[in-house]
């Protein structure tokens, strides 16, 4: 049995890769979960009990974390972390389902939520009672009785202690009053109440040693500490807690062997009394053992992430190249002729419907941002070069492809990563899946994310093995701790502050910063003039220059504060044993112990900023059409009384990003390079730096409710842009040339230097991708997009017809999966904001 | 030698069009044609010079706006026709098609069909997306109207494509003297020509011309062997009888010897009258009902079988074979 050998695209390839020929089409626009559409009956009957399945909030894990707080209030902060998921680990109720061939739950049962009070509690308290999770209208959950009272016996301990608290007071005024908890254009949040996650364990090393080969890494530590005769710092506590974590793992999967044993004993039926004792005798084995087969392999790499959610609260704890670290188990499990190809699909399929155990509670108000329930950013990276720059397409990348089109969940979040010489044959199964229209897959460019990753200072063999993170990310799995997360920066209320003399732009009484600042008459930002102060355009970009420098140092400030904060309060002991360099070098991830260290944060709005400035540097400085003044009181009045400036501004006549239009297209490079200069190679307090990114996952539409009308004819409240995306506002959409043209505004831009990564989402009507001609279009689209240095893009297909008629009967879609960015959900869970904005992208239809 | 400064009218430069020939392609539409095609979806394009589209519904009001009356040399006459506090039409007769209008119209409620280009201005243009032809085998198609209306301006333009190596489709009615033909051939490498009726009067009914000089140019461009898909624009109860498919068959199998690439059944969508009226044009189909959507589809699948009996390259659609 050989591995697939790359072919070129004229060869006839008589052999399917993995179980189906490579060109296999799925009917086109039908990203519809839960319509049996996997070949396996089991995976079928999973995902339809899975959907079945309630989302509901969980106690155990808040209060055995809370007891074991209490009860080891003395020890050092690390030890009291360690203790505190072991107590996890060792108590919480654990279960297997039927059908289940790889065990593991989130410390909750299925699509139960676990609390992480140690992050963030007054919000979980403030919902619980004044805003039921039932009671939404998208993200719901559903919380018993006795989940609630014991939620509820918490609180008075958890009052002042978590980290979220910690953050806040910590803040001074001026760090806050651009953050969500202020006037809201950057947001932290996301780090404020939650983990960092955002990383890829080290599982090849995993893999190779076991938890014994990590355990006695650690041992040969502390003895090497104890004959240098320094025992009792921060160094021993750290390997301490390392053990206590990893021992703590260990026993949790000897409980699911037990528990499978037990369960085998009084199973029936001989075949699932059979499979029971497969998994007690894997995650046995595992619990100590390097694996020996791809089952064994994948019950590690399952529980090991698990584990990982449990400790860090985080979202995009990352798989990474999945294809690449399977592919020895896989080869060698064919090559010993007891496993089949069948087999080994069914198992990746039911490993990627486990994915969809994990859920996070957010809160209500980050779920207007980031909605949806999975864990966010479990992400897979299949494809791509190999560290010695060789292609390293393999048929489980095929056979990952197949399984997201056979299970449709929307998760894992799935990057396939293309380059100068991806195999035709990969090029035509990853589009075949994205017109299914699930936004699954995403595609990468390696000939840009790579020089990116060079940029931000990583070796040349760790840039070729990137991984994406997330979102869009770019990261180096096993040695990065990234904070790949960290902000999301309105840049278009830099313009508006850059116009407005440092005011904002509807300032009023509705503003959670009146009393401190509108009616005492002071401004938000630093005073950097009025646009009828203006005698040219460069002013206006001196204004927006020095605006953007006084908040990118705010926005800095507080997330090194931030930082701190979690390195004091919640080190990531277990966490730390599966990174480089953390054991190596004593050093907890959270505090610089991993080899790369990066802060991550976004800019975010970037047609917008670009539309706004090219109406006023056409229509005020060269025509002189209108007059500053003018544009400033139609903005303030939200264009009420100045319809033809409206009607202007968003017509034609005034030069729009995304239109191969250099003159819009050169002030969005000015825009994203003021941001990027400002953020780039700024130190960070782990021993590493800053990389900015350009993107806004859905933070383009919490970023527009909080901004008031903007000079590209956005009305209030309305969304930003979305990513590299071209403006659409109410009024319609400002690119009007077609999808050649937005590849060539976008990547008018400078994605390398984007190192934190950038996205530009595509919507197409599923009319315009059929047939042949239709999947050869679209390959040649994304293939020029890359050969023009673009990083990354994703795909919706779906017709506007389809979204409006799932509005009006969400019954009927529920499992209808849309890409948001960066990551797919289902449609109707989706805020309204989000929904509308999905639907106003501009819909291109080639003809 | 090509003159880059030739220039002729315009309504529009459409990037990354994928139905009007192989891969991703740039289409250029000119403005004018012979024929009147009752169903004609580019009415737009009919009249051979420049003129202006009237959108009431985007029309934000005199009382509010009126720039384009203020602009209006005319404004005396009432060239500009309003109601309501819309402006609604223009009295074609008493417009001196200055544009001024247009000009000041910031809402796009009044637009110019039709722009002076130069060649070199079009390729330019064209230009932008050379990396796209070149990844999926696209290339420029010429459509219209009947490009060759303006057949010396078109000329030039596949000349010049020829001169970057661009592929160039010519999408024409071959309503036009075989002289013409003869003439831009040499530039082009690939043809899109409609048969709407096989019958000659009702090809005069619905289009005001007869087919005998369509026919005949049709057959003389097959056997030269140029590279040619045909159109048939599908319209229930004008043309989608099985006779006149029968009849269609034979001429391609007969006449052309099925020397075409792939014959096109396109489903006619019916266009309402907004466009029209925008034009001041009076619109043929304005009482015409497309049957049931599954009906329809089933009646073109049907005929494509028909055409498929015959050995003919039959497709429901415009999915257009690699180049």
């Amino acid at each position: 049995m050989g591995v697939f050998k790359v072919t070129s695209q004229s060869t006839v390839q008589e052999k399917p890769i993995g179980i189906i020929p490579f060109d296999h089409e799925w009917p086109v626009s039908d990203g519809h979960m839960g319509k049996n559409t996997s070949p396996f009956p089991r995976v079928n009957r999973f995902i339809n009990r899975v959907l079945e399945t309630e989302f509901t909030v969980d106690h155990q894990r808040a209060i055995l974390v809370t007891e074991a707080y209490e009860k080891y209030e003395h020890e050092p902060q690390i030890i009291r972390c360690a203790l505190a998921l072991a107590n996890v680990l060792d108590n919480v109720e654990i279960s297997l389902t039927e059908d289940e061939l790889i065990a593991g739950e989130m410390a909750a049962p299925m699509k139960a939520a676990p609390i992480f009070p140690e992050h963030s509690y007054n919000w979980v308290m403030d919902e619980m009672k004044n805003h039921p999770w039932h009671k939404r209208l998208h993200d719901r959950y559903y919380i018993s009785r006795l989940s609630a009272k014991k939620l509820k016996s918490i609180e008075s301990y958890w009052k002042g202690k978590s980290i979220d608290e910690a953050i806040i007071s910590e803040l001074s005024d001026d760090e806050l009053k651009g953050t969500n908890v202020g006037r809201g254009f950057y947001l932290l949040n996301l780090y404020m109440y939650g983990g960092i996650g955002h990383v890829q364990a080290n599982y090849e090393k995993l893999f190779a040693g076991g938890f014994y080969g990590l355990k006695q890494d650690i041992l040969q530590k502390l003895e090497h500490l104890e004959q240098k005769g320094e025992p009792g710092g921060a160094e021993e506590n750290f390997y301490r807690a390392e053990l206590i974590t990893l021992e703590a793992a260990m026993r949790y999967f000897r409980r699911y062997a037990a528990l499978a044993v037990k369960m085998a004993e009084q199973e029936k039926s001989p075949h699932r009394k059979q499979e029971l004792y497969l998994i007690a005798d894997n995650c046995r084995w595992v619990s100590t053992n390097p694996p020996r087969t791809f089952h064994e392999a994948l019950q590690l790499l399952y529980l090991a992430t698990t584990i990982l959610l449990i400790e860090t609260n985080g979202h995009s704890v990352s798989i990474g190249r999945f294809d690449q670290l399977m592919e020895p188990f896989y080869r060698s499990d064919i090559a010993g002729g007891e496993t089949t190809k069948e087999e080994i699909q069914e198992l990746i399929e039911i490993y990627f419907i486990k994915h969809l155990w994990w859920t996070k509670l957010r809160d209500r108000l980050t779920v207007i941002a980031n909605s949806g329930r999975g864990m966010g950013g479990d992400s897979i990276t299949l494809g791509g070069i190999d560290s010695e720059g060789i292609d390293a397409t393999n048929d489980l990348t095929f056979m990952c492809l197949d399984a997201i089109a056979h299970t449709r969940s929307g998760v894992p979040w799935i990057a396939v990563r293309w380059h100068e010489h991806t195999p035709w044959e990969l090029k035509v199964k990853t589009v075949n899946v994205i017109r299914i229209g699930t936004g699954q897959p995403k595609v990468f460019n390696d000939r840009a994310a790579i020089p990116a990753s060079l940029r931000a200072g990583r070796t040349l063999e760790d840039s070729r093995n990137y991984h994406v993170v997330g979102c869009v990310e770019i990261d180096s799995g096993g040695k990065e701790y990234g904070w790949h997360d960290a902000a999301y920066f309105n840049i278009a209320k830099i313009l508006e502050l850059a116009i407005n003399d440092g005011r904002c732009i509807g300032c009023g009484e509705h503003c959670n910063r009146w009393e401190v600042c509108g009616e005492l008459g002071a401004r938000l930002g630093p005073q950097t003039g009025k646009l009828a102060d203006f005698s040219s355009f460069d002013q206006v970009m001196a204004a927006y220059n020095r605006q953007m420098e006084y908040w990118v140092d705010l926005m800095v400030r507080g997330i090194e504060i931030m930082d701190k904060i979690h390195q004091r309060l919640k080190p990531l002991p277990f966490l730390s044993t599966l990174i480089d360099d953390c054991t190596e070098k004593g050093i907890d991830v959270s505090a610089g112990g991993a080899r790369y260290n990066f802060t991550g944060p976004q800019a975010v709005g970037v047609g917008t900023t670009a539309d706004g400035m090219a109406a006023i540097k056409q229509l005020v400085f060269e025509e002189k059409k209108i007059t500053a003044d003018r544009l400033l009181n139609a903005l303030e009045n939200n264009w009420v009384g100045d319809e033809p400036l409206y009607a202007l501004v968003n017509s034609d006549k005034v030069h729009h990003y995304g239109n191969d239009d250099l003159y819009a297209d050169e002030l969005a490079r000015f825009a994203t390079d003021t941001y990027c200069r400002h953020v780039e190679n700024r130190p960070n307090c782990r021993g590493g730096k800053y990389l900015p990114g350009i993107y806004s996952v859905s933070a383009n539409t919490a970023l527009g409710l909080t901004q008031w009308a903007s000079a590209d004819g956005r009305v209030a409240l309305e969304p930003v842009s979305d990513c590299l995306g071209p403006v659409h506002t109410r009024a319609g959409s400002h690119d009007t040339k077609g999808p050649s043209a937005i590849v060539r505004s976008v990547t008018r831009l400078d994605h390398i230097r984007a190192a934190n990564g950038t996205l530009l989402n595509w919507k197409f009507s599923p009319s315009c991708v059929t047939g042949e001609t239709g999947r050869n279009n679209l390959i040649a689209l994304i293939d020029v997009y890359f050969d023009l240095k673009g990083m990354h893009s994703q795909f919706n297909i779906v017709s506007r017809e389809t979204l409006e008629r799932a509005l009006e009967n969400p019954e009927q879609y529920r499992y209808l999966l849309v890409r948001v960015a960066g990551y797919s959900a289902f449609f109707v869970e989706l805020s309204k904001p989000l929904q509308y904005d999905i639907m106003g992208r501009t819909e291109l239809s080639f003809d | 030698m090509t003159d880059r400064m030739a220039r002729g009218y315009v309504t529009n430069i459409q990037r990354f069009t994928v139905h009007d020939g192989p891969g991703i392609r740039t289409g250029v539409f000119l403005k004018g044609c012979p024929l009147r095609c009752r169903w004609c979806s580019n009415p737009e394009n009919i009249r051979p010079y420049p003129e202006v589209g009237v959108y009431p519904d985007r029309c934000i009001g005199i009382d509010r706006c009126g720039f384009c009356l203020s602009a209006c040399p005319e404004k005396k006459t009432g060239v500009l026709i309003t109601e309501n506090n819309l402006v609604t039409a223009i009295n074609r007769d008493g417009c001196a098609r200055c544009f001024s209008c247009a000009g000041a119209c910031p809402a796009n409620a009044l637009i110019v069909w039709g722009k002076l280009y130069t060649v070199r201005e079009i390729i330019e243009e064209v230009l932008e997306d050379l990396p796209f032809y070149a990844k999926s085998g696209g290339g420029v198609t010429l459509s219209g109207g009947d490009p060759l209306t303006q057949w010396e301006f078109s000329l030039e333009i596949l000349k010049e494509c020829r001169k970057h190596g661009i592929h160039t489709c010519l999408e024409t009615e071959q309503h036009v003297s075989p002289q013409i033909l003869k003439t831009v051939y040499p530039y082009v490498d690939m043809v899109i020509t409609d048969i709407k009726h096989m019958d000659s009067q009702k090809h005069r009914e619905y289009t005001g011309a007869g087919n005998e000089l369509i026919l005949r140019n049709i057959a003389e461009t097959a056997k030269t062997g140029m590279p040619l898909i045909i159109r048939i624009p599908v319209i229930p109860g004008h043309n989608d009888n099985p006779e006149n498919i029968e009849a269609t068959a034979r001429f391609i199998t007969g006449t052309l010897e099925t020397r075409v690439r792939q014959v096109q059944l396109l489903p006619y969508r019916p266009l309402g009258t907004e466009k029209y009226h925008s034009l001041g044009l009076p619109y043929g189909m304005e009482n015409f009902r497309l049957p049931e959507r599954e009906v329809w589809e089933k009646s073109i699948l049907s005929l494509a079988g028909q055409l498929k009996k015959y050995g003919i390259p039959a497709v429901a659609g415009s999915s257009s074979p690699a180049g």
